[in-house]
């Protein structure tokens, strides 16, 4: 048993022989581990198994795990169904013959034997993808828990809470062993009898052994649809886009059982795969003023903007707190909601407001409509009504990395002090090399006082298309949760846009690629070592900006969902134990004598 | 008999003195008062001021008397400065301000407040509606980020809906 933990514990903290779970469970895992490592036991009996006093052929190895964990499955749902009395009371032949004794327990509980499980599950025969392909299906059993644990995605809708262990236990552990098997098009659990290829899904050979009529449990079907969607990234991971497409479509008639947030992020997730199948990718440059119009729902319907607008500002508050005369950079102005709040901050400030100037950057706009003149416009109204000296400059360009800061006209330091502030724009650099560094040049050239960051605290910027996957899974499940769960409940035509709003994210981190992929995402401790290499150093945010942040999230409905966090002087928004976003504050490290 | 006379004159007089006395002398009517109808009302809480909205014309006008949900804004907070005022009164006037913002944000706050969040419920409440009258703004100018029909945006609405606190 050593042996299996020295070489697993690297990968997952599934050690053998964990605990809480059932004896003939953490057998299965034993025997799973043993296919992994090189089977140096050539012939003979496993010397393992027999120190626990069971004779079984390592030849026979495959064979006996695979039994297992059918057993297990049946014994899991068994027990759900009130046959469980069938689990304890059956006699044991020979315990000795590990096969021969689970073949037994599965005939009695699943009646006469049907020949079509056996084959099936045994279906890897021995072909050269095979033994390959179970390889990798046992890792990613293995990696269940780090990276699917599904009880680590906060809120109910992604996880609901499930009331039998072994139920669960063994859900996670099916494995599709058939999944070489050609894209079917046998699929969909509406028929009753098991045909080869859908006896891979798991469940389908509980359909068929307990009951005659198709059972839909919500529960299990929550697990089997985010199952599938990784089973699906995974095939487009291999290239193997003839099953991914057959899981896709599948993951559609999954997602139809399901209710609220886990059927709306399984459903663009769906759909972002197929458009990767397919290579049918999302325009990106659609009309701004759509985006917008999204962006807008969005902030409305819940309060990750609100929080990064509220927390951005105070810090630049507080670099402001003795200037004169102050300017903003704005790198996405979009409807500028985030200026009134600091521009009412500022007119009340004691001693007087300063004179405040704006410089907004924005995408181009089709139609000749100046939208960032307009917005200007709607600004400098506000300024007169609260009294304010203000002034606007829009600037129009394709990307950040056009702007040269020397557009800009930055006057001195002694005249002026200016603020860069970029809300969800940073990371969008990164599709291309040399962009971000070059707009961090322009950054330094600007000689800010402070520099605020807002990012979504995420990892989708991976090498690896699982990796992202799964990530972005994660991230967007807790972010629809935070949707539905928040218990405001606004008109539903809100409440869609601002779910468009993340599925045409989605889409972009899941179905594009190279430089057409804007949805970067990085996590924060990354962001802080790029600005860190940059030459700025943090600056902490304080305590009235966490007091702040508090207050606002205390105002929503299900407040007690979402969760302020401090994080080295960042703080982080978050629902239930998840981080989203992050605001970051950073000032250039060097002093600012003009240097 | 004079005497008698006159005292009976005196008798005659003196209660029609008391007569007219009763009769020039109004029971005391708070609306001839106003400033002392003001002192009070000033002092009332956000609904018993409008209940008492719906007493009589006069009373209604006094009610919608902006200086009154001033007081009532800044009640549990210190003096605000005084260029609050001309701010607050250009967004919409303190009754707006206290509907809108500061009594939905002091009631949700409710559970958690602490003494010292007086005053940044008030700020957090001033930012909140500034945003809002900036949103209001937007209906003429900026018709390009709006589908037609579509209800105009209000960023407050988080606070207008029913809240389990």
């Amino acid at each position: 048993m050593k042996r299996n933990h020295r070489e697993i514990s690297g990968t997952t903290d599934y050690s053998c022989g964990s605990g809480s779970r059932a004896d003939s469970s953490s057998i299965g895992n034993c025997i799973k581990e043993k296919l992994w490592e090189e089977d140096h036991d050539a012939g003979g009996m496993d010397e393992l198994l027999a120190v626990l006093g069971y004779k079984v052929r390592s030849s026979d190895m495959a064979d006996v795990a695979q039994k297992l964990e059918m057993l297990e499955m049946v014994m899991g749902i068994a027990q759900e169904d009130g046959i469980s009395h069938l689990s304890s009371d059956t006699v044991h032949y020979n315990p000795s013959d590990l096969s021969g004794w689970v073949q037994s327990m599965l005939t009695e509980l699943n009646g006469p034997p049907t020949p079509n499980l056996d084959p099936v599950l045994v279906n890897s025969d021995p072909t050269s993808s095979n033994p390959q392909h179970q390889k990798q299906n046992q890792s990613r059993v293995f990696n269940d828990d780090s990276e699917y644990d599904l009880r680590a995605i906060p809120g109910v809708a992604a996880y609901p809470p499930s009331n039998s262990e072994p139920d669960s236990e063994s859900t996670r552990k099916r494995v599709k062993t058939s999944m070489s098997s050609s894209g079917s098009d046998g699929y969909g659990s509406d028929s009753f009898f098991p045909s080869p290829q859908e006896n891979g899904i798991p469940g389908a050979v509980t359909e068929f052994s307990t009951r005659p009529v198709v059972l839909i449990d919500s529960q299990e079907t929550g697990v089997r649809l985010v199952h599938t969607l990784m089973a699906s990234a995974e095939a487009v991971q291999q290239d193997n886009l003839k099953l991914a497409d057959a899981l896709v479509k599948h993951i559609g008639l999954l997602a139809a059982s399901q209710t609220g947030a886990m059927r709306k992020v399984a459903t663009y997730f769906a759909e972002a795969l197929a458009r990767r199948i397919y290579r049918i990718f999302p325009q990106d440059s659609l009309d701004p003023s759509y985006t917008d119009i999204l962006l807008m729902h969005f902030y409305e319907t819940c309060p990750y903007l609100k929080f990064a607008h509220f927390t951005a500002n105070q810090a630049i508050l507080e670099a402001f707190a003795t200037a004169n005369r102050v300017h903003v950079i704005d790198f996405g102005l979009k409807q500028g909601m985030q200026w009134p709040a600091l521009m009412q901050a500022l007119a009340l400030r004691p001693g007087g407001p300063p004179a405040f100037r704006l410089t907004g950057i924005g995408p181009p706009h089709p139609g000749n409509t100046d939208a960032l003149q307009q917005v200007g416009w709607k600004l400098a109204q506000l300024a007169e009504t609260i009294g304010i000296e203000f002034e606007f400059r829009g600037f129009v360009v394709n990307s950040l990395a056009d702007m040269e800061a020397e557009m800009l006209e930055i006057r001195p330091l002694e005249v002026e002090v200016v603020a860069v502030n970029s809300v969800f724009e940073l990371h969008r650099l990164l599709a291309r090399p040399g962009w971000l560094d070059k707009v961090v040049s322009s950054i330094k050239a600007m000689k800010p006082k402070i520099l605020t960051v807002v990012e979504q605290e995420a990892n989708h910027n991976g090498p690896i298309f699982l990796d992202r996957f799964t990530e972005a899974l994660h991230f967007y499940s807790s972010l629809f949760d935070s949707l539905e769960g928040s218990g405001v409940t606004p008109s539903s035509q809100d409440l869609a846009m601002s779910e468009l709003y993340l599925g045409r994210q989605i889409c972009n981190v899941v179905a594009c690629e190279g430089m057409d992929r804007v949805e970067r995402h990085e996590p924060l401790t990354q962001w802080r070592t790029r600005m860190e290499t940059a030459g700025f150093s943090p600056v902490h945010l304080g305590s009235n900006a966490y007091k702040q942040a508090n207050m606002l999230l205390a105002l929503f409905a299900g407040g007690d969902g979402y969760r302020v966090e401090e994080n080295n002087g960042c703080l982080t928004l978050g629902w239930h134990t998840r981080p989203l976003i992050a605001t970051s504050a950073w000032r250039l490290g060097t002093t600012e004598s003009g240097l | 008999m004079v005497q008698n006379h006159h005292r009976g004159c005196h008798h005659q007089d003196h209660q029609e003195i008391v007569r007219e006395n009763k009769e020039k002398r109004p029971k005391f009517f708070i609306n001839d008062h106003v400033d002392i109808l003001i002192e009070i009302l000033k002092r009332l809480d956000c609904r018993s001021l409008c209940v008492a909205a719906s007493v009589c014309r006069l009373w209604c006008t006094i009610a919608r008397n902006d200086s009154l949900w001033e007081n009532l804004c800044f009640r549990h907070v210190s003096p605000p400065p005084s260029s609050l005022r001309s701010v607050v009164l250009a967004l919409g006037g303190y009754k707006r301000l206290y509907m809108g913002c500061v009594r939905p944000v002091q009631s949700r706050l409710g559970r958690v407040r602490r003494a010292s969040w007086a005053r940044d419920e008030v700020q957090l409440s001033l930012s909140l509606f500034c945003v809002d009258y900036y949103e209001r703004l937007g209906g003429g100018s900026s018709s390009n980020g709006r589908l037609v029909g579509e209800s105009s945006p209000s960023s407050l609405m988080f606070l207008c809906k029913p809240v389990n606190v």
